[in-house]
């Protein structure tokens, strides 16, 4: 029963699940860069530094898959 | 103009020339948008031009053509284009001494800020209302559709970031090998870090060893990574904004209000993409240099003082 419904499925699981992590990568970046700003307003141009840097790194992770994978 | 000058001119124009006659790797086309390969303008002889490639020679112009004229007459305090060129350099110079070493940063400034410079604007060229809109193609139900532009934004191409790099790599080898000698570079990569002694030593000689492959597995896949991150940010946004200029497409009155209100958030997005992904690149470049080329001794240099 499982596989007809898996049939159905379109996109690409792999660009999908690269994605996903990627996703979740730059958001736990953001809430941790949000975190250290509250905790020291005064240091907020070397954490948003850090911050985007981090991201941009988590980021690209997305981009090796959709444009290295297969197919 | 300096040698430097002249070497990073010539490398930024004739390059991707080259790279453009090796071929392409063929990613993908988009399903419908940006082709992710470039169209060929014209020939120099046997060598093909493309579209992006006359982006990158216009953005190199503009630029050194803007510094040398804001240099003409130079002021002691400066205001005006000087001025900005000199807080550009001088900005660039403190952030990458913090990064790199005062040392090092000497040598090694004129590839950093070059590249960051070249991106930043090489980006923002392509957001220019025209880039990639201009060109030749054929009539279509919906009116004149253009296949393949005079202009298409430079980092859309893996050709050009592969070539920044590419050249990258070269220099950091280059580096490298000028701040340890051969032996200490494999030393670098292969030896054991850190003080020890006894068994442990012998032991950890042979886990450092096989690290050390590891190492070189990641080394090698640098310049992808860097070619790709920048190539799938600006592609991908370039293909964002075609993409928010088609998606209403049923009201007949809202089609064309939409396709040119709805794109405007996302220049802006665009806009902050193209300077971050230059940060990114000239950030990435100057701490891989700074991990191989940067040493404990350095402390003991200090101490000494």
């Amino acid at each position: 029963m499982v596989s007809p419904m898996l049939a159905e499925m379109g996109g690409s699981i792999q660009i999908g699940l690269a994605g996903l992590g990627s996703a979740i990568g730059v958001g736990l970046v953001g809430m941790k860069a949000s975190e250290a700003v509250g905790r020291n307003p005064g240091a907020f141009g070397k954490v948003i530094a850090i911050a985007i840097l981090g991201m941009a790194l988590a980021e690209a992770i997305v981009f090796y898959a959709i444009f290295l994978g297969g197919k | 103009m300096s040698m430097k000058a002249i070497l990073v001119a010539l490398s930024l124009f004739i390059l991707p020339l080259f790279a453009r006659a090796a071929g392409a790797p063929a990613a993908e086309p988009a399903p419908s948008g940006l082709p992710s390969k470039a169209g060929d303008i014209f020939h120099i002889g046997p060598l093909p031009v493309s579209n992006s490639m006359l982006v990158t020679w216009i953005v190199a112009a503009g630029i050194i053509v803007c510094a040398r004229s804001a240099n003409k007459n130079m002021k002691e305090v400066p205001d005006g284009a000087q001025n900005f060129w000199e807080w550009m350099v001088e900005s660039l110079y403190d952030f990458l001494e913090a990064i790199v070493g005062a040392d090092l940063v000497k040598k090694t400034f004129w590839f950093f800020a070059t590249i960051f410079i070249f991106i930043c604007f090489t980006n923002w060229f392509g957001l220019i209302p025209g880039v990639g809109t201009i060109g030749w193609g054929h009539d279509t139900a919906d009116g004149f559709e253009v296949t393949n532009p005079l202009l298409r934004g430079g980092n859309a191409d893996l050709n050009m970031t592969s070539a920044m790099a590419i050249i990258f790599m070269v220099l950091w080898l280059v580096w490298a090998l000028q701040s340890n000698g051969i032996w200490g570079f494999v030393l670098h990569i292969f030896g054991p870090k850190g003080d020890m002694s006894g068994v442990m030593k012998y032991f950890m000689i042979v886990v450092f060893f096989a690290v050390g492959f590891i190492e070189v597995l990641s080394i090698m896949f640098r310049p992808i990574s860097l070619s790709f991150r920048l190539f799938g940010n600006i592609f991908a946004g370039e293909n964002l904004l075609e993409a928010m200029q088609r998606v209403v497409s049923h009201p007949e009155w809202a089609k064309d209000l939409f396709s040119v209100v709805l794109p405007i958030p996302f220049y802006f997005m665009e806009l902050l993409v193209g300077i971050v992904q230059a940060l990114v690149f000239m950030l990435l470049t100057a701490v891989f240099t700074a991990v191989i080329c940067m040493h404990d001794d350095d402390h003991e240099k200090h101490a000494h003082h």
